[in-house]
């Protein structure tokens, strides 16, 4: 049973997220504060974060990136403004995903279950063989990327995305086929998931993240991988 | 655009033409007169004038230099004349000139334009009256902007307040609805009811959320070059409509959309006409002159003629009988938003041949993806 860690400040949300999650069978943690949450993710080693974005002392956005600097757990951010700068904040923080309150435990459950299946390594064996893109190199075997011969920290899906991009180098692939091949999000997913694990890819494998080289945006078409 | 009436121009430059035209003429003829008294030594009738410039002359000179002089004395009046018939001309059309401009202005929606009025002439006078008018409506336009911002806001604000007890509620309702097997009868029911409400309250405030976050102008379009086809099929299949709808939209055709954003426009469109209209329900997409057009048309009985100019307007219902529908009437508002997001429209009509026609209208280089 996936083990789910809640971070949300208002008493009543709390109680019926936890009521709602456990009625669903999961095995539910709840914490008032980001500290306390952070606290919580270090001890129970949680399978994935439900993380309020208004709270008090730290607020969501830095409770992500301090959980960010020791841990790869999926974080999905509840955003209580559905303001878009919200969203790309969260995103921005790390998280790997978000939802709007009111969130109806149906979409929850799906985004909790899509976010969880995203995280555990990609079963598909991929072709074997390192791939060199510049100074940087990826072993499709052991999943290890490196720059310069430095190892590179890269969460679930910057690896995920990093390996669909290899694998089509050369080719603009749009934020819709990412969303699909790489987040197994259907159509109307957000587009913005893209974006913001490329922001983040980028600053792992660019020599300078602002001026890409090797993960070029092209406008209104999507990305292009390539050396 | 407001054009300086060409009328009053011509009449007062051909009114400043006469009076040069006049003067000169007059000036010339006197002129000419004392040429010929001068010339002829000989006084013209009772010329008082006449003799006076005889008696004036110095005797000494040469006729002929007299007459010389004489001409260009006239010459010099002449110009004279010309020059401040001119210069009356402008000073009067100016004015005119710059109190047309600032209502060019005004009515191109600068409420600060206004005239600098000087002298007090009746023109001035107009200028300070202009100038007193463009205050008025200056001020009034402000404080009805901000009581609508006000108002705006007001809904915003209590929207973000009703989330977080909603987001309680919402989030409880699946562990009512199992329940209700083991409750009594009205138990049961009156479960039923507030989890069918509160579902309905969810979508209520959403929209309102989502409106309110238009009307700030923090909606942001989020376009990227798409398959319509695709994205139009992707709306169906998401609400179990592929039965319900004949799609008309060539294999490859493209478009620069948002397709949340366009989902959203496409679910209401065509949700609308499986509910109010009668089946078929036609979706056709082209590509236009002016970008792309998809058009969602019904069987049904068309909309009613004094309702199509509020079809858009928030929390309007066409049939007042039809009290509560379970939409929150601001489907078509939000709609219109979306459209206009990506610089289109969405418009609605009846044809000849029964039936409601919704089309949206979005241009090709309307909604330049950003990134």
């Amino acid at each position: 049973v996936p083990k789910i860690l809640l971070i949300e400040d208002d008493a009543s949300v709390r109680e019926a997220f936890e009521i709602a999650l456990r009625h669903l069978g999961h095995d539910v943690l709840v914490r008032a504060e980001g500290e306390t949450g952070i606290a919580a993710v270090r001890e129970h080693a949680p399978d994935v974060v439900v993380l309020d974005v208004m709270l008090p002392g730290i607020d969501g956005f830095e409770t992500c990136r301090r959980l960010r600097t020791f841990s790869a757990v999926p974080i999905v951010m509840l955003t209580a403004r559905s303001d878009d700068l919200d969203v790309v904040a969260g995103l921005e923080a790390g998280a790997d995903d978000y939802l709007a309150k009111p969130v109806q435990p149906r979409v929850l459950e799906a985004k909790l279950k899509a976010v969880l299946r995203r995280a555990t390594p990609t079963t598909a064996t991929p072709p074997i063989g390192p791939l060199a893109f510049g100074d940087v190199v990826l072993d499709r075997g052991s999943l290890v990327v490196t720059k310069g011969g430095k190892h590179l920290d890269l969460t679930p899906m910057e690896l995920r995305l990093l390996l669909e991009l290899a694998a089509n180098a050369g080719l603009v692939l749009s934020r819709q086929q990412l969303l699909g091949s790489v987040w197994g999000l259907d159509y109307l997913g957000d587009s913005r998931l893209v974006d913001a694990c490329v922001q983040r890819l980028r600053a792992k494998i660019e020599d300078v993240p602002a001026e890409p080289r090797l993960l070029r945006t092209v406008r209104g078409f999507g990305y292009r991988f390539g050396a | 655009m407001i054009r300086r009436p060409p009328g009053l121009q011509r009449r007062l430059l051909l009114g400043f033409v006469g009076v040069a035209v006049l003067t000169a003429a007059v000036t010339s003829m006197a002129t000419i007169a004392s040429f010929l008294v001068v010339a002829n030594q000989h006084p013209i009738g009772a010329n008082r004038v006449g003799r006076r410039i005889v008696a004036w002359l110095p005797t000494a000179l040469p006729t002929r230099t007299v007459g010389v002089v004489l001409l260009a004395i006239g010459a010099a009046l002449i110009a004279f004349a010309v020059f401040t018939a001119a210069s009356i001309g402008e000073r009067v059309l100016r004015p005119v000139g710059h109190l047309a401009t600032a209502a060019d202005r005004m009515a191109a929606g600068d409420l600060g334009a206004r005239v600098e009025p000087g002298g007090d002439d009746e023109i001035a006078e107009v200028g300070r009256s202009f100038n007193l008018m463009a205050d008025n409506l200056q001020s009034s336009v402000a404080t009805l902007q901000q009581m609508e911002a006000t108002s705006r806001r007001f809904a915003a604000d209590v929207s973000h307040e009703l989330r977080t007890p909603l987001a309680a509620m919402t989030a409880v309702t699946d562990v009512l609805s199992a329940h209700t097997a083991g409750m009594g009868v009205d138990a049961a029911r009156a479960t039923n009811l507030v989890v069918r409400e509160i579902a309905h309250l969810d979508r209520l405030v959403n929209d309102l959320i989502e409106i309110s976050r238009f009307d700030s102008g923090t909606a942001v379009l989020d376009a990227e070059v798409v398959n319509v086809r695709t994205a139009i099929e992707t709306t169906l299949d998401l609400r179990g409509w592929r039965d319900h709808v004949r799609m008309e939209v060539p294999e490859g055709l493209t478009a620069p959309l948002d397709v949340r954003r366009f989902d959203v426009i496409m679910a209401n469109l065509i949700g609308n006409a499986i509910k109010y209209g009668r089946p078929p329900c036609v979706v056709c997409a082209s590509q236009a002159a002016e970008g792309l057009v998809v058009e969602v048309s019904d069987s049904g009985p068309g909309i009613a003629h004094d309702a199509l100019s509020h079809l858009f307007d928030r929390f309007y219902k066409a049939d007042a009988a039809r009290a509560r529908s379970d939409g929150s009437g601001l489907g078509l508002a939000i709609a219109r938003e979306n459209a206009r997001l990506h610089a289109g429209d969405i418009e609605a009509e009846n044809r000849p041949a029964g039936g409601a026609t919704f089309r949206l209208t979005i241009p090709a280089c309307g909604s330049v993806p950003r990134r």
